[in-house]
């Protein structure tokens, strides 16, 4: 059934245009050489590029962005890991309400979550806001964690494991040796995930900022809300590189189907 | 005149040739099966005739008519797939009334047809399950069902068979044979499986790399296998290749290395220089047994195993190794010299 | 593996959610019920007769709403036409579709505000070519919001509606058109059917994901509020702590309620047996 309809083929034209479109404008709007954002361009520079680098705030939130992202990562690997496993592993009472406990910060309003955690983690316990600010990603990357290490620990043939303890290896050092290197690639991929779910979050960022502490997408967001020029956009283009490339990877190791899957 | 005609079809994925000038024919409420193994195109025919492929090249007739750009839905070709696709949101009863509604049939004429069809596939009662709720050779009939109730022009079967288990799919073809003979419908049906294809087909046609090697009646194939793929396919599981070859009143006299064999003629025969035969009809016997003398063979036991009704020997000898089945109470042993005769009318030659 | 064994590997996660997650939300829903160590629904009797919060509150519905018909409208066709295409056409095609979900809310609502600002794409375009003298002000209205939050959400929906479509067995589709059915109504009453739970599911995500985003209403549509905006002004701008918890369990209990509904529809739209 070649016949394609020609309707359908030009409306999911317009529906990619309306989707990549302004995402390509962003990139020409960077070249603009004036200190207004405007169409057509009015000429061609890369200043906007150089001047990413030269303003501080988005040099040092960019900064924090990437620790926070980093180590909120590895301690949702500490925890999610060992929980992944177990969910995975074994069969216990429970486990369907451990599971949808495990996921469930993914289904509240990312902005509720911040405000709460504003409210008793800085306020009522005084934890420093940069510690919070680790805690809030942590707990927002956990789901894509256990979710993505699950799904790989779902493909692992556990009658592999029962042949290295049979072969007289420790649990532990089984884990480490036959399942871990099993699910590396689910592993690598589920950092990727959780780390762009983090690097690009603003609904518990914005609750967490204080006098030099934010984070780059909450620094972006004050900085369009008073400026409009094309610093912005230069900065933008760089940020869609760098998600385009973590696309590509993720690609790599799970294919595009892990994507499509709900 | 035939039904159905394919005349120099050619089918190509890919700049691939799957068909290439491929020719079929099939009479009137005959049952015709397209046997072979995967990949010989065998299903690529069947979706040619249902219309969801496009010929390269070649025309296909029905009933005198020029089918070959004719859409899928304006065929009323009845199709049962090898996954049933019965519709899961739908019970059984609107599945099989589906082609029915498309066909804006009045609703109590629908009842009259779908409770009807139920019957005869042995699913009255049925109705209100849904297909999820269904065992696979209920699946099957309601499928079955689904595509008779439009009463199609023709009815294609595709693998119908190989998603249940061995004991039902021996039920199920003899069901589908009844009901094919019952309503007197031309069908084509499609299968890997040698011995399904045989026992309800008035046609089969083995097909091999998108060629129909042999097309004849499931007895005659049995017997005389017109070339060694046919003959391979079918349990020939032994090959002798000559290399003279000369006519003898009713009989073909035939040498290999020195070795003479007579084989028994019969009207058809290929004149090919293979000569082939089924363990089951190979003799075996120790030298006391079976004397010297043509179409005997001196071979050296070197595996056997224990087929349930009879031993199986693999044979090395002179030419090769052979194949063969012998009930006996005490085997052979291995490395034991035996004998083998290759009786002349059990020895076909193909090409 | 022994039981003890599970439970301890479980525990660390546990803990820390339960410190970091459920213990705050269940305090902030808690604080909401009670007034000088008095229970009272008064925080939210406010609410629900302050005329501006309702007004608020409603253009958030309407915005989420709106947002989620034009996804649904938009997505199912499209979702159809990638889900038929060859392998290499679709892959291609949902990496597209994927690549903007991937990207930061930021640069997407920021992108908007480039096309649709006073000397933005349209404005600029409109007025190049003499159909408008005075640049429209699309900027900053409702309008814009539900652009926006099409532009984020409509990718979800997509991928989503992909993903079920690409498990409806071909097989169904060629028995319905072998049964005398054409293609159009094959695709009406097979694929559609059975594309419902999935319809369901990426109108909930884009409903719910609607309703309580931020950045795209605070950067698209200015003065104009929605919950989520309003629930963060009341929180740092005003500093008033009970409103802002109230909101907060009022947007938390409206997703529950959504998630709920959507999800009973699409275990009835199901496929039987």
């Amino acid at each position: 059934m070649q016949n394609k309809s020609y309707g359908l083929t030009l409306f999911t034209f317009l529906v990619y245009l309306f989707l990549l479109g302004p995402l390509i404008l962003i990139a020409i709007a960077s070249f603009e050489p004036s200190t207004v954002l405007k169409f057509p361009l009015t000429g061609f520079s890369l200043k906007w590029y150089k001047n990413v680098f030269e303003v501080g705030l988005f040099m040092s939130t960019f900064k924090t962005s990437v620790i926070v992202s980093l180590l909120g990562n590895f301690l949702a690997l500490l925890l999610g890991v060992p929980a992944a496993y177990a969910l995975s592993r074994g069969s216990f009472r429970g486990k369907n309400t451990l599971n949808a406990i495990f996921l469930s910060p993914v289904l509240i309003p990312g902005i509720v979550l911040g405000f709460t955690l504003l409210k008793f983690i800085i306020i009522s316990l005084h934890i420093p806001i940069y510690a919070a600010l680790l805690i809030g990603h942590t707990v927002i990357m956990l789901p894509f964690i256990i979710r993505v290490i699950g799904s790989s620990l779902s493909n692992f043939d556990f009658a592999i494991e029962e042949a290295s303890l049979s072969l007289g290896s420790s649990r532990l050092a089984t884990f480490f040796k036959v399942v871990l290197p099993n699910i590396r690639s689910g592993i690598i991929a589920a950092v990727l995930i959780a780390f762009l779910e983090s690097f690009n979050n603003v609904d518990i960022s914005i609750f967490m900022s204080g006098p030099g502490i934010s984070t780059l997408p909450i620094q972006m967001l004050t900085y369009v809300q008073n400026y409009f020029d094309p610093t912005i956009a230069a900065l933008s283009v760089m940020l869609m590189i760098f998600t385009a490339v973590i696309m590509f990877l993720i690609e790599r190791l799970l294919g595009l189907s892990y994507f499509t899957k709900r | 005149m035939a039904l159905l005609q394919l005349d120099n079809i050619s089918v190509a994925y890919d700049q691939q040739y799957i068909l290439k000038d491929f020719n079929l024919s099939l009479e009137k409420g005959q049952l015709l099966s397209l046997l072979g193994p995967s990949g010989c195109g065998k299903t690529t025919t069947l979706r040619l005739i249902a219309g969801f492929l496009d010929a390269k090249d070649g025309s296909f007739r029905f009933e005198g008519k020029d089918y070959t750009r004719t859409p899928i839905n304006k065929r009323n070709f009845g199709l049962v797939f090898q996954s049933y696709a019965l519709f899961p949101h739908l019970s059984v009863y609107e599945n099989v009334a589906f082609g029915l509604r498309i066909r804006k049939v009045k609703d109590d004429e629908i009842r009259k047809r779908v409770m009807k069809m139920l019957e005869i596939v042995s699913l009255h009662g049925f109705e209100d399950r849904f297909p999820g709720a269904l065992s696979g050779g209920q699946k099957q009939r309601v499928a079955i069902a689904r595509a008779l109730v439009i009463e199609p022009d023709l009815l294609l079967f595709d693998e119908p068979l190989s998603n249940l288990d061995a004991n039902l799919r021996v039920n199920m073809r003899v069901e589908i044979r009844r009901i094919q003979q019952e309503l007197g419908i031309t069908t084509v049906y499609v299968s890997h499986d040698q011995e399904e294809c045989f026992s309800i087909s008035d046609k089969v046609a083995v097909m091999n790399k998108g060629v129909i090697e042999q097309l004849d009646h499931p007895s005659v194939i049995f017997k005389y296998p017109k070339t060694e793929f046919v003959g391979r396919f079918i349990g020939f599981n032994n090959f002798i290749t000559f290399t003279e070859r000369q006519a003898d009143g009713d009989a073909v006299l035939l040498t290999v290395n020195g070795l003479p064999f007579r084989a028994k003629k019969v009207p058809g025969m290929s004149a090919g220089m293979k000569g082939a035969i089924r363990p089951d009809d190979l003799l075996a016997g120790t030298e006391n047994e079976i004397s010297e003398g043509p179409n005997v063979l001196d071979g050296t036991v070197k595996v056997s195993t224990y087929l349930g009704r009879s031993y199986q020997y693999i044979v090395e000898t002179a030419l090769g190794e052979f194949t063969v089945n012998k009930e006996m109470l005490s085997p052979f042993e291995n490395g034991q010299r035996i004998r083998l005769l290759v009786p002349p009318e059990k020895l076909v030659l193909v090409d | 593996m022994k039981k003890r064994y599970l439970y301890m590997l479980l525990m660390p996660g546990l803990l820390f959610l339960t410190l970091f997650m459920i213990f705050p939300l269940a305090a902030t829903v808690g604080s909401t019920l009670f007034q000088n160590g008095q229970f009272t629904f008064s925080h939210y009797t406010q609410f629900l007769t302050d005329a501006y919060f309702l007004e608020i509150l409603g253009t958030t519905l309407l915005v989420s709403f709106m947002t989620t018909i034009i996804c649904v409208a938009i997505g199912f066709p499209v979702a159809y036409y990638i889900s038929k295409l060859p392998p290499r056409g679709k892959s291609i095609l949902l990496a597209l579709a994927i690549f903007p979900l991937l990207t930061s809310s930021v640069v997407r609502s920021f992108s908007w505000m480039i096309v649709l600002g006073k000397n933005g794409l349209i404005n600029n375009a409109l007025m190049g070519i003499g159909l408008i003298q005075e640049p429209l002000s699309i900027l900053y209205t409702p309008t814009a919001m539900i652009i926006g939050l099409v532009h984020l959400f409509l990718p979800l929906i997509l991928i989503t509606l992909v993903g079920v479509m690409e498990n409806i067995n071909h097989d169904l589709v060629e028995a319905a058109q072998s049964l005398g059915a054409s293609r159009f109504s094959a695709f009406r009453k097979i694929v559609v059917p059975l594309s419902i739970p999935g319809l369901i599911i990426g109108s909930i995500l884009v409903f719910v994901g609607s309703l309580t985003a931020y950045t795209t209403p605070a950067l698209l549509g200015g003065k104009q509020r929605v919950i989520s905006t309003f629930l963060y002004q009341n929180a740092i701008t005003l500093n008033d702590w009970n409103a802002a918890s109230a909101i907060a369990t009022m947007m938390m209990i409206i997703t529950f309620v959504v998630i709920a509904i959507m999800n009973k529809a699409a275990a009835k739209f199901n496929p039987k047996g």
